[in-house]
């Protein structure tokens, strides 16, 4: 856990340390972006306008701020959303290493106030397509009343059953089965 | 003292249930049965010239239908042959005449005869393109199939199932025996558990669009409706075969239940007030009782109770999983899926899960069992071949055809009897 704190740290002073340099990559879609490339459009055209160069220099760095909370954001977004639990065979209790694992997006979610979770239970192939709706459900609740305890406000969560219609793992075989009996995460950013 | 009474009590007991013991672990190997068919006689129809066949022949046809009813067994004959009909006890045959008509139609003239004295019991004549003639010749045997066994047949009945297209499972319809398939979904999030509503007018099935199980309605020809909008997630649609009622599972925080909702007002109350999580209801035939899946004891198991959700019964004992029953038609037994050494196999049993018959064993997975409305089929879907598709076998695991071809089709629901003869094209006997 405090390692990715440290790397969420180190990736924004590496983006920090990059803002005085141009910008060398290609302008991105993103909208945050944008101002930039056109602040720096402007400057050269009017020399004598330091307040305004100035200003444009500013909305650069916000800019590239925002960017830089965003890439960290989006890490940690990728980090819970790779992160799933798994389950034995027709079972819906937390193994050890699920509840490691959990505390470990707990404390990102405590961290992280902006962030809701759906949290969403699945099953492997075997059985029938109702009763693995019912599995996957009591899977995903598991995770979140794990969630809830750990402090995580339950407006936060919400959990949604995939029965055995989303499995990671294609195949008739214990490998495929035991990647496909999991609980994984969609992450949200309130506004 | 007390130790041997209790002793002497299990051996007992032991010996007086060995019998149905036997019975539960026993498989009803496939093709026997004590079940009788009637042979039939079929003649290739006799054909004025001028047509060119792209479609099966109106005998190939019939042959199939008769195969697929689990009533008749076909005696083949090239031409009338009575040694042949009477040595294999077909005491009737069909046959009848074709003729090409203006504007690419064919006349057909469909005939059942007794053999011995070669009269006429029924005769039936449709003018159809070569497209419509499968729908001809099943509206034509299920005449016979009234004729001859005074009930109903299913040849003009149709199946909902779900089949892979482009990699999404999609809801489509076909006629029973697989032919005339109809996309009736086309989501980019996945469409499954179809069942039909009352008249066959339409179907009711689950759609992720929302990024959940929910329920939606769709008329033939009309747009989809969102039902029971008021649950977070929906699924395992049962109609009520009285009164068009849904009866479904709905999930909230990790808990399952059952609902029963009128589709046109959306409006529905929990049908059972229970701890354990349940799913997959069925209605009984006449709506009475209902049939559901509970996890009370750990896994599955199948349980009954009344429509008014009182007097709760459990109904499987043998084996650790036990789902998705669904009622005969003729109300006697129950069919469902049990999973052994995680494979799925299909059973059926009597109301109270006594006389357990196993009707496919070795052959992949089995699944997802649904009865036509004569009671007399079973269709499902097995990966036996190596990709999932339907099948069709009779009640007692007898005589499995393969309807589906390609691709990835699961879970097919039966409809009901057609009411009207208005999906067929029939002319009327002359």
């Amino acid at each position: 856990m405090k390692n990715i704190a440290k790397y969420a740290i180190i990736t924004c002073a590496a983006c920090l340390a990059i803002v005085g340099c141009a910008k060398k990559e290609p302008p991105k879609t993103e909208p945050t972006t944008e101002p930039a490339p056109a602040a720096e459009a402007a400057a050269p055209e009017q020399p004598a306008l330091n307040a305004d160069s100035l200003a444009a220099e500013q909305a650069r760095l916000e800019a590239e701020r925002l960017e830089a909370e965003r890439a960290r954001l989006e890490a940690l977004i990728n980090q819970i959303m790779s992160e799933d639990v798994y389950f034995d065979f027709d079972r819906f209790e937390l193994t050890e290493k699920a509840k490691e694992l959990l505390a470990q997006v707990g404390e990102l979610l405590i961290k992280e106030k902006r962030f809701t979770l759906t949290i969403e239970g699945h099953t492997d192939a075997r059985g029938t397509e109702d009763y693995n709706f019912t599995l996957g459900a009591k899977r995903a609740m598991k995770v979140k009343e794990f969630l809830a305890a750990y402090g995580i406000e339950n407006e936060r969560m919400e959990s949604v059953s995939y029965g055995k219609e989303a499995p990671k793992a294609q195949g008739e075989n214990e490998e495929a089965y035991s990647q496909n009996r999991r609980a994984n995460f969609r992450v949200n950013i309130k506004q | 003292m007390r130790k041997t009474i209790v002793l002497l009590a299990l051996i007992v007991s032991a010996l007086a249930t060995g019998a149905f013991a036997a019975i539960d672990t026993i498989a009803v190997d496939v093709g026997i049965s004590v079940f009788k068919t009637i042979p039939l006689g079929m003649v290739p129809f006799e054909e004025k010239k001028g047509i060119t066949w792209d479609e099966e022949k109106p005998h190939q046809i019939l042959t199939r239908d008769a195969n697929l009813s689990g009533r008749f067994d076909v005696v083949a004959s090239d031409k009338f042959n009575l040694a042949l009909f009477s040595r294999n006890h077909a005491e009737y045959y069909v046959t009848g005449k074709v003729e090409p008509k203006a504007g690419g139609l064919l006349r057909v003239e469909c005939y059942l005869y007794v053999s011995k004295s070669k009269d006429l019991m029924l005769g039936e004549s449709y003018t159809v393109s070569q497209k419509d003639l499968r729908r001809a010749m099943h509206a034509f045997f299920d005449q016979v199939t009234k004729r001859l066994c005074g009930e109903r047949g299913v040849a003009s009945t149709k199946l909902a199932y779900v089949s892979k297209i482009e990699g999404v499972k999609q809801v489509v319809v076909s006629d029973y025996d697989g032919f005339h398939r109809t996309q009736i979904t086309r989501d980019s999030s996945i469409s499954m558990m179809p069942v039909w509503t009352l008249g066959n007018k339409g179907l009711v099935y689950v759609n992720f669009k929302t990024n959940r199980p929910r329920l939606y309605t769709k008329k033939f020809g009309r747009s989809e409706q969102p039902l029971f909008t008021q649950f977070d997630q929906t699924y395992s649609p049962a109609v009520n075969p009285k009164t068009g009622e849904l009866l479904f599972s709905s999930t909230k925080d990790g808990k399952t239940d059952l609902y029963v909702g009128n589709m046109e007002t959306g409006k529905a109350r929990k049908f059972a007030y229970l701890k354990s999580n349940q799913t997959s209801p069925a209605w009984s035939p006449y709506a009475t009782e209902v049939l559901f899946t509970s996890d009370r004891g750990g896994g599955p198991q199948i349980f009954v109770m009344g429509k008014d959700g009182s007097d709760m019964r459990r109904v499987t004992f043998m084996g650790r999983y036990n789902e998705r029953a669904s009622w005969s038609p003729s109300g006697d037994r129950i069919v469902y899926t049990s999973m052994d050494n995680g494979k799925m196999n299909i059973y059926t049993c009597a109301l109270d899960g006594s006389d357990i018959m196993q009707l496919t064993s070795n052959a992949g997975n089995n699944e997802h069992p649904t009865w036509s409305p004569d009671g007399k089929l079973i269709a499902f879907s097995s990966n036996r071949s190596g990709s999932y598709q339907i099948y069709i076998m009779r009640f007692d695991g007898a005589n499995v055809t393969r309807i589906t071809q390609g691709g990835e089709n699961t879970s097919p629901t039966w409809s009901w009897f057609y009411e009207d003869n208005s999906q067929t094209t029939k002319e009327g006997a002359k």
